[in-house]
């Protein structure tokens, strides 16, 4: 008797727990935040029209003199670690940001690079979309908001500028050019 | 391993199979293959454990058999290479939709009920409060947001899921937690799910500011210990939301070999800011919020060793920490240290830190380890070694020093947090490897 008190008690009342839905993995950007119009400001449409607006971009001319004055700079690669091998800035290190995944699963080994310099991130992308999540990710690991920006124009950029790049797809005999 | 071989596979066009371990290689043929890669990928498997053997033993592996079929394993590595495609292989597309639940439940009785959830594994196994349509109404009303709202989407092997808040609210009435604890949960739910990895990876959730006191979380004695009831409901709400959200399911998504028992509550507690000694910040003010901005923060990390007795004039405490701290990890030079108010009060007074940021960089600079207890760690093989390999430093220059050179690997004081709290019985403490996430406002989900 007491079952069936319980079952009426339950009758179409129980909410279903949290199990699932699409299992098709994120679209490319789809962690693009609403930060987007917080942050931008409207006189600078330019600006808004960028993905992830609130993250500070460095540039390349920037960062080429950084490096070439022995600054405190590591620049980070976020393409996948083929892309990587094939061609990247030189003495950039390879941590891949893959959009189907949470970005924190790269936690462990973004907290590797060191809190004390400069830490630039770049991606083979027009808008920096795979680079910026990435300095959004350091911030909340507590990395210093002005130590973390992203390469604007990322390695397209640097390399219209003929700034020194290394990886296998470089011409034959060299594996660096640029210098 | 799914997700490289996919990528060769289809982007370079060369042949691939994957070798897996014994232990875990059934998940990738089965729950990979039909939610994440759609696509029938080959594998082989060779026994486990395979790092830390020495070089016969995983020599042998390579010479021995399949564990997926039994026969010898390159004969099977050449067949998986070269063999035609069966017609099952030949199957593509996207991957295959999980089964989605439906939003309410058929009417049952409460020990079905009960028994469903088990065996669904949708709670931790301690009596839950099943979360009926009313109630969960009456969470709801603990905040302003509304419960379509997507917190965020959690990317779980092979899918992503929109986390609701509503879906939020049914792990809240799930936990015994009430409508004034919501806001807390909610903003806890923004960093859902929970660390979790192979070995016992653990968290710690930190509540600052006027809430603490409000809502009665504990920071006095007994603050990290079952005496208290909104430290307990809303540190088992994180575990709930986090198994049912992260489709954390043990041995289909959830693979600690040890696991750990922390994972119950996450040590939730709040900081004891009354009795921080003058000059040492509550750590969300540290974190850039304002003293009156309630905060969540989230740690994450394995390891926890606890001081035992009061502390002695005869070697200063930070000394003892600073010796403890040459047992964590170090990965990414993450420490949270958690010290009865009576410690901090001790550090300041006697030992000279007028800050908290004084006493972590005096850690991050004295804690040292010798070079081969630091690349002796498995995360730090597999974080730390790939970018000293690409010239990293002082990573790079680590690698080329004997393994009896000491190091100082907590090479970013930032990452070594110190909180307060506790009940000023005894000058106890612990040392953690727990990395701090920035924290959550509270606040904003209200």
């Amino acid at each position: 008797m007491k079952a069936q008190i319980l079952a009426g008690l339950l009758l179409g009342s129980l909410a279903a727990l949290p199990a699932a839905v699409s299992a098709r993995p994120l679209p490319k950007n789809a962690q693009q935040t609403a930060d987007s119009g917080k942050s931008a400001s409207s006189a600078d449409s330019a600006k808004e029209k960028l993905p992830f607006p609130n993250v500070p971009r460095i540039t390349a001319e920037e960062v080429e003199k950084l490096i070439r004055t022995k600054g405190n700079v590591v620049i980070v690669d976020t393409d996948d670690s083929m892309s990587y091998g094939a061609e990247h800035i030189k003495d950039a290190v390879n941590i891949a940001y893959d959009p189907t995944v949470d970005v924190s699963n790269e936690d462990q080994t973004l907290q590797v690079l060191p809190g004390d310099k400069l830490i630039v991130f770049y991606c083979n992308c027009p808008h920096e979309e795979d680079s910026a999540p990435m300095v959004q990710e350091m911030w909340q690991l507590g990395y210093a908001h002005d130590k973390v920006k992203a390469l604007q124009g990322g390695l397209t950029r640097w390399e219209q500028l003929g700034y020194p790049l290394s990886g296998t797809d470089l011409p034959k005999g060299s594996q660096e050019k640029g210098e | 391993m799914s997700r490289w071989a996919k990528q060769i596979e289809t982007q370079v066009g060369i042949p691939t199979v994957c070798v897996a371990m014994d232990n875990i290689v059934h998940y990738a043929v089965t729950y990979i293959r039909e939610y994440y890669t759609g696509m029938p990928l080959r594998f082989v498997a060779v026994p486990f454990p395979f790092t830390g053997q020495p070089k016969a033993v995983d020599v042998g592996y390579v010479t021995g058999k399949d564990m997926l079929n039994g026969g010898p394993l390159m004969a099977s590595v050449v067949s998986a290479l070269t063999s035609p495609l069966t017609a099952n292989e030949k199957i593509s597309g996207a991957p295959a939709n999980e089964s989605v639940e439906p939003r309410l439940l058929p009417p049952d009785t409460e020990d079905n009920l009960r028994a469903l959830f088990d065996a669904k594994e949708w709670s931790d196994y301690n009596w839950i409060n099943l979360p009926t349509e009313k109630k969960v109404m009456a969470m709801l009303r603990g905040t302003s947001h509304k419960p379509d709202e997507i917190i965020k989407t959690v990317t779980i092997t092979g899918g992503a899921r929109p986390l609701s808040v509503e879906k939020v609210a049914i792990s809240a009435v799930m936990a015994g937690a009430s409508p004034e604890h919501f806001p807390v949960i909610l903003a806890l739910a923004t960093q859902a799910p929970f660390g979790n990895s192979t070995s016992s990876m653990a968290n710690m959730v930190v509540i600052n500011g006027p809430i603490a006191k409000k809502l009665k979380f504990n920071s006095g004695t007994n603050a990290m210990g079952p005496y208290n009831r909104s430290n307990a409901v809303v540190g088992r709400a994180f575990t709930i939301l986090s198994k049912t959200a992260g489709d954390l399911r043990n041995n289909v998504n959830a693979w600690e070999s040890l696991g750990s028992n922390f994972q119950y509550n996450n040590i939730l507690y709040a900081e004891n800011e009354d009795n921080l000694p003058d000059g040492w910040k509550p750590l969300h003010t540290q974190m850039g919020f304002n003293p009156d901005d309630n905060v969540v923060t989230v740690g994450t990390g394995w390891t926890s060793i606890s001081s035992v007795g009061g502390s002695q004039e005869l070697y200063p405490v930070h000394y003892l920490m600073r010796d403890y701290m040459s047992s964590l990890t170090a990965s990414g030079s993450a420490a949270t240290i958690v010290m009865d108010p009576t410690v901090a009060g001790l550090l300041q007074t006697a030992h000279g830190f007028k800050t908290k940021e004084q006493l972590s960089e005096w850690f991050s600079q004295n804690a040292e380890k010798t070079a081969g207890n630091y690349w002796g760690n498995g995360v730090i093989q597999s974080t730390v070694v790939p970018l000293a390999l690409q010239g990293l430093e002082p990573y790079a220059g680590w690698r080329k020093v004997p393994n009896e050179t000491m190091i100082k690997p907590f090479t970013n004081s930032r990452a070594i947090h110190i909180v307060v709290t506790g009940g000023k019985i005894q000058t106890t403490w612990f040392v953690t490897d727990f990395g701090m996430r920035r924290g959550v406002k509270i606040d904003d989900w209200a």
